[in-house]
């Protein structure tokens, strides 16, 4: 089942589908190593509407909810960790 | 010739730059732009080259501002230095293969390469060449290992016009060629060590830890600029005592003690000699305001800041406050413009270019003139209001951080435009490379003595002269009646606070004698604080923002001011403070 970012649990893994935002924020997420097909864990979430941090290839960002609402995603069952 | 110096963002290219060049390094803006970028010089078989570190960058897709200005400026490069990750192979290849498409000789510098091997990832560096047909260097910045290979190699940097993308994109050929020469072929399926990197990593963004230890590390850093700060006044108060007064008794005995020159010069002799906090004088007050006054803070300030950046703490701190900033229409990554505020108003507005938007930017350079105080400012204010007992300041700076919360809520409101939301890679923790730091720190010093202190200076003739030829009384009766009926202080007090715009010394000399009650002093530091720092900070703002951005700030700046110190007499004298 897809689901936004957001909607994700903290340590849960998930493989990227698509990014459902403009075109140019699209590349700057693929050039910082963000794109599909990816597998992103996320690692923190932040009171108050703040930044999710995920962590794709072992290197970690903080992104907007903004942002991270239109990141989709499909959870990864059993991934073994 | 010119060789950039290209790569992600936090890969250790500046600890490369400050290998690679000497002592003498220049910041440039781009050209027609606000991006930034540094300049070296260094020594290869008799030639001098001309080294660039290039913004970090993902891509030259020019997806924002800065990769704009990389994607240019690889057109003008002779040579290029590409700088990876050695542990995060596959990420940064796609830059390289950016780059060699782009037809220009590029050497590859594998950085952290101790750090891959701890971490057992193995990356066979002559198959790596093959693939890439480049030269393929091995480096740790921070031991400055393979340092001189590079070096030696640099003449072996070649263009590869082969890369051609097949139909297959550069994400498939840097997955192709990681899968080649790394082992194990994945970082992912590298265990992840659960170090204390890792424990500091998470706590300091944890949703109810991460504000805590903002707080904690905030309140640590400020004890250590005050403290190491007054030890540095201490020392240079004596160096100017024993080095600067003798010349400038000779100087003012030259003079003859008196009249017009003396007057700017020297100022006022107390007791017949030279009082190097109240004589006023260009030569006397106001170079030792400046320089042994608040040089010591604002060195305090950068090196405590400079640090937290360096170890990789400050875009945490940026990730702890983003959502207090996203209501102020600004992201997390606004603290740095703002924290280099406090040190001096100057670097924080110029640092504000970093933003992407022309809202984001008016509102961070508004936010830092109006309510963040520079440590000239915080000096003059305890200077005026720390004998009061702590009371007072307190209540000054919770006026301060109120005016900041609802100054940004409106300007975030009214004013049109978007704000983009938080996106940056969080580097992980790291020993600082000293020498980097350094020059960090040597090039923020810099920002303030060549960009604030020519005007500091000037701001002291002008006093000085306007003192003599009576202005500063002609000003004060005229501000009086507001001065008075608004914020409750001694008409007098209206010439110290125009004065304060030139010289923030003065400003404190003069309303020190007035025997203003606590309220009145109150209000006065608030006043002094929220309006224009200083004319060195009136100058880079109208840089930055233009004349018309700079009439609109100019606007808000006096409703506050007004709303602010009235408001604030009026709340003081209802509750009989």
């Amino acid at each position: 089942m897809l689901k936004s970012l957001i909607e994700m649990n903290v340590r849960e893994e998930a493989e990227i589908i698509s990014f459902d935002g403009g075109t140019l924020l699209n590349r700057r997420l693929e050039g910082m190593g963000i794109r599909k097909g990816k597998k992103i864990t996320r690692v923190s979430s932040q009171y108050i509407r703040g930044p999710v941090i995920v962590s794709v290839d072992g290197r970690q960002t903080a992104m907007g909810r903004g942002m991270a609402a239109k990141l989709i995603v499909k959870p990864v069952r059993n991934n073994g960790s | 010739m010119r060789v950039l110096l290209m790569g992600n963002p936090n890969v250790g290219k500046s600890a490369i730059f400050s290998r690679l060049t000497g002592s003498h390094v220049v910041v440039s803006n781009y050209p027609g732009t606000t991006v930034e970028y540094t300049r070296g010089e260094f020594l290869m078989e008799n030639r001098t080259l001309e080294v660039v570190d290039v913004p970090g960058t993902y891509a030259l897709e020019a997806t924002n501002r800065a990769e704009a200005v990389a994607s240019d400026m690889v057109e003008e490069g002779e040579l290029i230095i590409n700088v990876l990750d050695a542990t995060h192979l596959e990420r940064s290849l796609y830059l390289t293969l950016q780059l060699l498409h782009s037809g220009k000789p590029v050497i590859v510098v594998l950085n952290m390469w101790d750090e891959a091997r701890k971490a057992g990832i193995n990356i066979d560096t002559s198959m790596l060449e093959n693939e890439l047909g480049v030269p393929v260097a091995t480096t740790c910045a921070l031991s400055g290992e393979g340092i001189s290979t590079l070096v030696n190699r640099l003449p072996e940097a070649r263009s590869n016009g082969t890369v051609s993308k097949n139909g297959s994109s550069f994400w498939d050929i840097a997955a192709e060629i990681t899968g080649k020469v790394q082992e194990p072929s994945k970082t992912e399926s590298v265990p992840v060590k659960k170090g204390l990197r890792e424990k500091m990593d998470r706590i300091t963004v944890h949703p109810l830890w991460g504000p805590v230890i903002a707080l904690l590390v905030l309140f640590a850093s400020f004890s250590f600029v005050a403290f190491f700060g007054d030890l540095l006044h201490e020392l240079l108060y004596d160096v100017f005592n024993l080095a600067w007064l003798p010349v400038a008794t000779w100087i003012s005995g030259m003079l003859g003690g008196e009249g017009l020159i003396h007057g700017i010069l020297i100022g006022d002799l107390i007791d017949g000699a030279i009082h190097f906090e109240e004589s006023f004088g260009l030569l006397t007050t106001g170079l030792f305001i400046p320089l042994a006054v608040v040089l010591p803070y604002i060195f305090s300030f950068y090196l405590m800041l400079s640090l937290l950046e360096d170890i990789g703490y400050l875009p945490r701190l940026g990730v702890v406050v983003d959502a207090l900033m996203q209501r102020l229409g600004i992201h997390g990554l606004s603290v740095v413009p703002l924290m280099l505020g406090i040190g001096c108003n100057v670097p924080g507005v110029m640092a504000g270019r970093m933003l992407e938007t022309r809202k984001e930017r008016f509102i961070v350079a508004t936010l830092i003139a109006i309510v963040v105080p520079c440590m000239a400012q915080q000096a003059m204010v305890i200077g005026l209001l720390g004998k009061a007992g702590i009371a007072g300041l307190a209540i000054v700076y919770g006026t301060l951080f109120l005016l900041w919360i609802i100054l940004g809520v409106i300007m975030n409101l009214f004013l049109k435009g978007k704000a983009t939301d938080l996106l940056m890679d969080l580097p992980p923790y790291r020993v600082p490379y000293w020498e980097s730091l350094a020059k960090k720190i040597y090039m923020r010093m810099n920002g303030f003595i060549r960009n604030a202190l020519p005007y500091v200076l000037l701001g002291v003739f002008v006093v000085n002269l306007f003192y003599t030829l009576g202005v500063v009384a002609f000003i004060s009766d005229a501000f009086a009646p507001v001065v008075t009926g608004l914020f409750g202080l001694p008409g007098e007090a209206g010439a110290a606070l125009i004065i304060g715009f030139l010289r923030k010394d003065v400003a404190v000399g003069m309303l020190a004698p007035l025997g203003m009650e606590l309220d009145q002093l109150i209000v006065a530091s608030v006043v002094l604080m929220v309006y224009f720092p200083c004319i060195a900070t009136f100058v880079v703002l109208f840089r930055e923002l233009g004349v018309r951005d700079l009439i609109k700030l100019t606007v808000i700046m006096i409703l506050v001011v007004v709303a602010a110190g009235g408001g604030l007499h009026l709340i003081l004298q209802a509750t009989g403070f």
